[in-house]
């Protein structure tokens, strides 16, 4: 009885407290979250705006703001025009990040493996089944390829770094395009499932010739073994942010309608092959117009003082044209009840 | 049987046989019992197991900063202080909520209903809670508490554990009070108390014990959830005490960081898990030991 009562005026107490008014909310990708959460510390100390980013999930963001229960949304993989017409939504990109191949080979160190991309799709494809392939063999001249089964990994849940990766696949693969496509998750051919980048990694980790694949952030901070990969211009590159920021700058971003570019396998000779955005998804119409303004505030002090942050943490920055152009997005897309707009 | 033992005849025969097959049943008991003991041993090795590298990876993890300071982003050394608050608080007011109709629910149940079909209904409803999925209560509370409201808030995570609260505390209540002697309830009616005072100075004294045990083993169960409050109260990186806003707790804020590339992250789901587990561990503990019916 005595914990009842207590447990009553706790409750009461909390509802009495005032909530912080300058707080908003966003839901959805994984993969920008660190990077979100340390713009939020940053924006709170410099602009008082609290944000509250939840990781629930690409999907899980493109839902809660169709539903409207958060500020705005985060997805990895660009919603389609229709369906962001039909809700009301602006789309713009925040970050960009890579997604590398992790392999699992003694002897073998980071970056030295070279992986020529029609080969990557058809590992995945269960066409190549041993490390000492002769195709493997002649793209590694004087590298030790053991005589080992290859064991790939993919995530076995719904992700962006698949819709990325498969993406990207599809783009080098005529087979993979016809036969698995692209997705957040699709219908894998050979390999077993891991949940998480995490899941990947360790999985790899545990079995010899084991590949798999995950963001860049992640090989960085658990010092996994990446690979290099043939771009389109026929170079062989390694994953380093200036190969991400080569692609990013090669991307077709006035040309893409919703911001939604491709930057998977672009023609700069010195581009990672795999490279993709994260968006935000703002209602255009918002039903609370502070915050709205807010977020956008929050967006618009992240590109003027994140790219430091992005930096550290192994993202890339949004180029300048690009942020500016979002920019004037704001201000002609977002509108409150009276037509006027919510950002200035 | 061999061949030997049939080649006998009468009372030596029927000896021989009965010889081997008490041997038979003899080997097959000891077989079982071995098979027995293994399983036993894999269970438990498998909880030291878990409750090994709990504490292998959350004692290091563990630190005064983990209490004192909020959830962080990488690289800053933050602490689950909100985690750990929002936790408690929506744990407390989920059981607040859920027990006082669970404990109504299974009087009903015991008291009034004890073979009425509608009687019969809200134990075979109640059953079925039970067992729900809790992530199908998370959805359930999203339809009716975050979407029309517009917003994740930590009261909607509250409701959602009330309602797995509510089944547990229905059938211990229910088992407890069905446990009291009718002679006892005869007793006070033959004084002449009402039904009511029979109830709650004579059966509820009596299944104190075992409905508080209930209570606390709803707690510990309500306290490891993650799927009811992703859908609900969602998450907060920031310390807030509203119930209309998001709600941090710690099995979302571990279901979040365990996965992460960054080692502090991951260290600081490693020591969530640890205090939930000890204090599951300890509301189990406390639930068994202190509030033991009296013999």
């Amino acid at each position: 009885m005595k914990l009842i009562s207590t447990a009553l005026a706790l409750t009461l107490a909390a509802f009495t407290a005032t909530a912080q008014a300058q707080q908003i909310t966003g839901a959805g990708a994984t993969f920008p979250a660190p990077v979100y959460a340390k713009w939020g510390e940053a924006a709170k100390a410099a602009i008082g705006i609290e944000l509250n980013y939840q990781a629930i999930g690409s999907g899980g963001g493109q839902n809660q703001i169709i539903n409207r229960t958060v500020d705005f949304g985060a997805s990895d993989a660009p919603v389609d025009a229709a369906k962001l017409e039909q809700n009301h939504l602006l789309q713009f990109p925040t970050v960009m990040g890579g997604v590398v191949p992790i392999v699992n080979l003694p002897g073998i160190d980071a970056n030295k493996l070279k992986l020529p991309s029609e080969l990557l799709a058809e590992i995945y494809l269960g066409k190549i089944v041993k490390w000492n392939d002769p195709k493997l063999v002649e793209a590694n001249h004087g590298l030790p390829l053991p005589n080992l089964p290859i064991a790939p990994v993919y995530r076995a849940d719904g992700s962006g770094t698949t819709f990325v990766f498969t993406s990207y696949l599809s783009a080098v693969s005529p087979d993979w395009k016809a036969q698995v496509g692209a997705a957040t998750s699709v219908k894998w051919v050979a390999g077993n499932g891991a949940k998480g980048n995490d899941g990947v990694a360790a999985t790899v980790k545990q079995v010899k010739g084991g590949i798999g694949y995950v963001e860049f952030a992640y090989a960085t901070q658990n010092k996994l073994t990446t690979t290099q990969l043939r771009n389109k211009a026929g170079h062989f590159v390694a994953p380093t942010p200036a190969a991400f920021i080569a692609a990013a700058n090669a991307g077709d971003w006035k040309g893409a309608a919703n911001y939604a570019v491709n930057l998977i396998d672009t023609a700069a000779a010195d581009a990672w092959p795999i490279v993709s955005p994260t968006f935000i998804l703002l209602p255009t119409n918002p039903q609370d117009v502070t915050h709205s303004a807010n977020v956008i505030r929050f967006f618009d002090f992240a590109y003027k003082n994140g790219g430091d942050i992005a930096k550290s943490l192994d993202y890339i920055a949004l180029p300048a044209a690009v942020q500016d152009a979002v920019r004037s997005s704001w201000r002609s897309e977002i509108k409150g009840p009276d037509g006027a707009p919510v950002w200035k | 049987m061999s061949a030997a033992a049939l080649s006998l005849t009468g009372p030596a025969r029927d000896a021989r046989v009965a010889g081997l097959l008490s041997r038979r049943r003899k080997l097959v008991d000891g077989l079982v019992k071995l098979l027995c003991i293994a399983a036993t041993a894999m269970g438990l090795a498998l909880l030291a197991s878990i409750l090994f590298t709990l504490l292998f990876r959350g004692v290091s993890a563990l630190g005064l900063h983990v209490f004192t300071d909020i959830t962080r982003p990488p690289g800053s050394n933050g602490g689950l202080l909100n985690a750990i608050v929002g936790s408690l608080v929506q744990t407390m007011v989920g059981a607040a909520i859920g027990t006082p109709i669970g404990l109504m629910v299974g009087t009903y149940l015991s008291e009034y209903a004890r073979t009425s079909a509608l009687g019969n209904a809200v134990r075979f409803v109640s059953d079925v809670l039970l067992s729900a999925p809790s992530i199908l209560i998370g959805l359930f509370v999203y339809t009716i508490l975050v979407e029309p409201f517009g917003g994740f808030s930590g009261i909607a995570g509250c409701v959602a554990l009330a309602v797995i609260v509510v089944p547990i505390v229905v059938r211990t209540t229910e088992d407890m009070l069905r446990l009291i002697p009718t002679e006892l309830r005869e007793a006070a009616v033959a004084v002449g108390a009402p039904k009511w005072r029979v109830i709650v100075l004579i059966c509820y004294r009596a299944a104190l014990d075992g409905i508080a045990t209930g209570v606390l083993l709803a707690v510990a169960r309500v306290a490891g959830e993650t799927a009811p409050l992703l859908f609900t109260s969602l998450g907060n990186l920031n310390w807030s005490l509203s119930m209309t806003q998001p709600m941090s707790s710690l099995p979302v804020t571990i279901y979040q960081y365990a996965g992460s590339a960054f080692d502090d992250w991951v260290d600081l789901a490693w020591a969530g898990a640890l205090l939930i587990t000890f204090g599951v561990l300890a509301l189990n503990i406390v639930a068994r030991v202190v509030l033991r019916p009296r013999a």
